[in-house]
């Protein structure tokens, strides 16, 4: 008597499906999230309900379970969400929908034989939500939003390794407002404060998904182009280029006009580490900053 | 190695246990076939019965020309309990991925590729391991329960830090297969290392299993 | 009539469940060898009714074997012991001119059953004029 109230009090979704994945049991937990009542599922093919499910992944991982016995583990962090949940609190708004960690397993009858596949469903969108908000503090600048230094040095790290496993082409550009001291003096430093977010909007709006930006000094920032090769990367600074030297911004009724000043590598054979490319398109920054400004340079 | 072991696991203990691994890992193989519909295949087993301390060695001498790898490690308890270990070149991630996301691009498209290979590499350990352990556990009349997989990468040399979770003088038992995709070029190594406390376990139940027949 | 069968695989612990689920009761004379190369001379000798053959073994694996065996015998009767019975295994061994496969782990019932068949097979091909 107890061990049936169990099934509908926990806190952890409980489905039981037969060797053809229909289900057999569909406890309250998952009742009030799916919207689906036991009277109406039970019977029926899980994918009935579920038509994402029925892919090759869950598949495999069913017929493990069904055939040998095991279990199949779905962590959140790999898999997001197994069942299309909208999340319940306010901080799972981050979130498409509830961020689930999974476990199927079998259940055996009287002659040991797997009869049925559990699996159980836990919600951990809160958690996914506060490791993502301290992810965030972590990586971004306070100011502009985008990725600040350190993300930017781990994710290039990541980032040089893998295309140098697979020998893909990875571009670096390093960017640098001309003047920038000059329009704080001038203006003030709220000025430029607003000059540093209008600039990251103008880029973001014009790289691409992959792309990372980040912040890497005062009005330093870096550009990582993944799947990128130099001659590609030379387009997109000189377009770069082009669209802050043309934009419009104006500050407390004054006009202001501001360039910036690029330096570009990409990955080569013999380079030994990402600070390799770093160095490179550092010292091209250099080069286009003693060489005139709003320029581009590669190295 | 063999010969302090001699009372613990005898010669015949080990042409039992030879036989079973046989069975086990060719009737594996079968059932793979009909989980993950790729045709693998599992060679014969290698058993060898060895002292833990000795086991980064046997590593190392077993994965040479691995050089960087996916390592794969689970746990499984029970009276049969022990390690199984999935070891695999690291190049190969990406053609595994190819090979299992093929009916499933909305899916592969939607991540980083690395989050993938790490995806594909616990499933299919844990496929595999599921597979030639739960094979063994049945003919050997017993169950097990397992924890959930774990992958890094590494190279050859890096077995150490599995082994220090063990004791040193403790005596293992180390079952060796290569399994291949056919056709795919891809192929890897387990190895299944089965701690003490179940090599008694296993001594009778071996005999038990022998004994089946006559009946 | 099965008077005599021959016993092919490399694990002396198969060969002995082997032993242990043919019936006794027939008055089968058994004889054994421990690899393909082995099982190819004794076949020559003993000249067995049937052979039961292991698949995987080294010095000549139980494929080829057969196929050297069905060469000099068109006639031999030979079953298939193996624990993957994968299909394209087993259309392998088929093609090879394996009489039947038996799954391993051997279950008596199944022998016992392959016994028969083999028994009506000898007896057809006796009745209709095939001698050796």
């Amino acid at each position: 008597m107890i061990y049936s109230q169990i099934f509908d009090m926990v806190n952890i979704g409980i489905a039981i499906l037969d060797r053809d994945c229909h289900v057999v049991k569909w406890n309250r937990w998952l009742e009030v999230r799916s919207k689906i009542s036991p009277g109406e599922i039970i019977g029926k093919s899980l994918f009935d309900f579920f038509p994402e499910l029925d892919k090759p992944w869950f598949h495999r991982n069913f017929k493990t379970v069904r055939n040998f016995g095991n279990f199949s583990f779905f962590s959140q962090k790999l898999h997001s969400y197994f069942f299309p949940f909208k999340a319940l609190n306010t901080l799972g708004s981050k979130f498409d929908y509830m961020q689930q960690s999974c476990t199927m397993g079998p259940l055996r009858n009287e002659n040991n034989a797997i009869e049925y596949v559990f699996i159980t469903i836990q919600d951990v969108t809160e958690i996914a939500a506060y490791e993502r908000k301290l992810i965030e503090l972590n990586t971004e600048d306070g100011l502009t939003g985008i990725y600040n230094r350190r993300y930017l040095e781990s994710k290039l790290e990541e980032e040089f390794l893998r295309h140098q496993r697979y020998s893909r082409p990875f571009s670096v550009i390093m960017m640098d407002i001309d003047f920038f001291k000059k329009i704080n003096d001038t203006y003030g430093h709220q000025c430029g404060d607003t000059v540093l977010q209008t600039l990251v909007k103008k880029i973001s709006s014009n790289i691409r998904k992959v792309d990372i930006f980040a912040r890497y000094g005062g009005e330093e920032f870096c550009l990582l182009l993944p799947e990128t090769t130099l001659e590609a990367a030379n387009l997109v600074a000189n377009n770069l280029r082009v669209i802050v030297e043309n934009s419009d911004f104006r500050y407390n009724d004054r006009d202001i006009r501001f360039t910036i000043s690029q330096g570009v590598s990409a990955l080569s054979e013999g380079d030994e580490s990402a600070q390799t490319l770093l160095r490179k398109a550092d010292s091209a920054l250099y080069e286009a900053k003693r060489t005139g400004r709003n320029k581009v340079v590669s190295h | 190695m063999n010969k302090d072991i001699g009372g613990l696991f005898s010669d015949e203990d080990k042409d039992i246990l030879q036989e079973v691994m046989n069975i086990a890992f060719g009737n594996a193989t079968a059932d793979l076939a009909e989980v993950i519909d790729i045709f693998v295949v599992l060679t014969v087993p290698q058993i060898q019965v060895m002292k833990i301390h000795d086991l980064p060695a046997y590593f190392e001498q077993n994965i040479h020309g691995f050089d960087r790898l996916w390592k794969l490690d689970q746990k499984f308890w029970g009276d049969f309990a022990g390690s199984g270990l999935l070891v695999f070149p690291e190049k190969t991630g990406k053609f595994l991925v190819e090979l299992f996301e093929a009916g499933d691009i909305s899916a592969a498209e939607s991540k980083p590729f690395d989050s993938l290979e790490k995806e594909i590499l616990l499933e299919l350990g844990n496929i595999l391991v599921g597979a030639c352990v739960g094979k063994i556990a049945e003919l050997l009349d017993t169950r097990v329960t397992y924890s959930p997989p774990v992958a890094s990468q590494g190279e050859s040399k890096d077995f150490s830090a599995l082994v220090e979770t063990f004791d040193q003088e403790q005596t293992a038992i180390t079952l060796k297969t290569v399994f291949e995709f056919e056709n795919q070029n891809i192929s890897g190594l387990l190895f299944l290392i089965t701690n003490q406390d179940s090599i008694k376990w296993l001594k009778k139940s071996l005999n038990n299993y022998l004994e089946s027949f006559d009946e | 009539m099965i008077k005599k069968i021959l016993i092919v695989d490399d694990s002396p612990i198969a060969r002995k469940i082997m032993r242990t689920c043919i019936p006794k009761d027939r008055g089968y004379e058994l004889l054994e060898a421990v690899n393909g190369k082995e099982g190819l001379e004794k076949h020559r000798t003993f000249k067995p009714d049937l052979t039961f053959m292991d698949l995987t073994m080294p010095e000549l694996d139980g494929y080829k074997a057969t196929e050297e065996i069905k060469k000099i015998d068109g006639n031999a009767v030979i079953v298939a012991a193996t624990a993957d019975i994968q299909s394209k295994s087993l259309e392998r061994i088929t093609a090879l001119g394996a009489f039947a496969v038996l799954k391993k782990p051997p279950q008596k019932s199944a022998i016992r059953e392959i016994l028969d068949q083999v028994e009506k097979h000898l007896a057809k091909n006796q009745k209709g004029g095939v001698d050796e």
